[in-house]
């Protein structure tokens, strides 16, 4: 297989998961997503492997590289503005915060994603001792299960109850615009 | 970085498809080589080296 009929078949995936994604939140129904993307993935990865030639060299690694961190400068500066601005204006819309703090929360993982990675690959890399490598695993496992708390904590958030949204803590975004059915 | 790729390669009658896979890049890599426009690490100097039978300094001394 050719590197060319590979990207074929990356974009192809690519609609392939768009379109089972588009049809999961049209119907609510998300294990079609968890499907398509968990058969996807080892086919594609199977195709992967059966391409001999060539994909990406030390060029394209320096390039990535440099396109890589100005992408994230990119997106943290307009993410740090955005977020500013729909703050300042979230007496207008009360969604707004809500996709302030999207974007506040957003940059600050990848910042810290960005630095982890980068830590381990100009120091750790270079380290013989193996606990080094379980430390990065841990700190980030630690980030994760945090953030995972804070967000799926159920605290602060809309409660669904006798056909009616009722309030649980001090959520930060308005109810939800689906119906409420429980 | 100047260097003398494409003269070695075309003496030896290779494409730059060829030297490319060779030396475990791809085409557009020998491309910016030989025009010049990109310096390669070490390893790759010496993997081009090793397919045109030259040294590191011979292709870009």
């Amino acid at each position: 297989m050719t590197a060319k009929q590979f990207k074929f078949a990356q974009i192809i995936s690519a609609f392939v998961i768009a379109i089972a994604a588009s049809q999961s939140v049209a119907t609510n129904n998300f294990l079609l997503l968890v499907i398509v993307v968990a058969v996807a993935a080892p086919i594609l990865f199977w195709v992967r492997s059966q391409v001999k030639e060539v994909m990406a060299d030390e060029r394209d690694y320096a390039i990535g590289g440099i396109a890589a961190r100005w992408a994230i400068q990119v997106y943290s500066f307009a993410a740090v503005i955005g977020m500013v601005a729909l703050y300042s204006q979230r007496s207008i819309n009360p969604f707004y915060e809500a996709i302030a703090s999207t974007l506040a929360y957003s940059t600050c993982f990848l910042m810290i994603l960005y630095t982890l990675i980068f830590r381990y690959h100009q120091r750790l890399k270079f380290l013989a001792d193996k606990t080094a490598y379980a430390a990065v695993g841990i700190l980030l496992i630690i980030v994760l299960i945090i953030a995972g708390i804070r967000l799926f904590s159920g605290e602060d958030d809309w409660i669904c109850q006798g056909g009616q949204w009722i309030k649980h803590g001090n959520p930060s975004f308005p109810a939800p615009q689906v119906e409420c059915r429980k | 970085m100047e260097n003398r790729i494409k003269e070695f390669r075309t003496k030896l009658g290779l494409t730059q498809e060829e030297l490319a896979k060779s030396a475990g890049v791809r085409r557009e890599t020998i491309v910016f080589l030989e025009q010049g426009k990109y310096n390669p690490s070490l390893q790759l100097a010496f993997d081009v080296a090793k397919v045109l039978h030259k040294t590191v300094d011979e292709l870009f001394g």
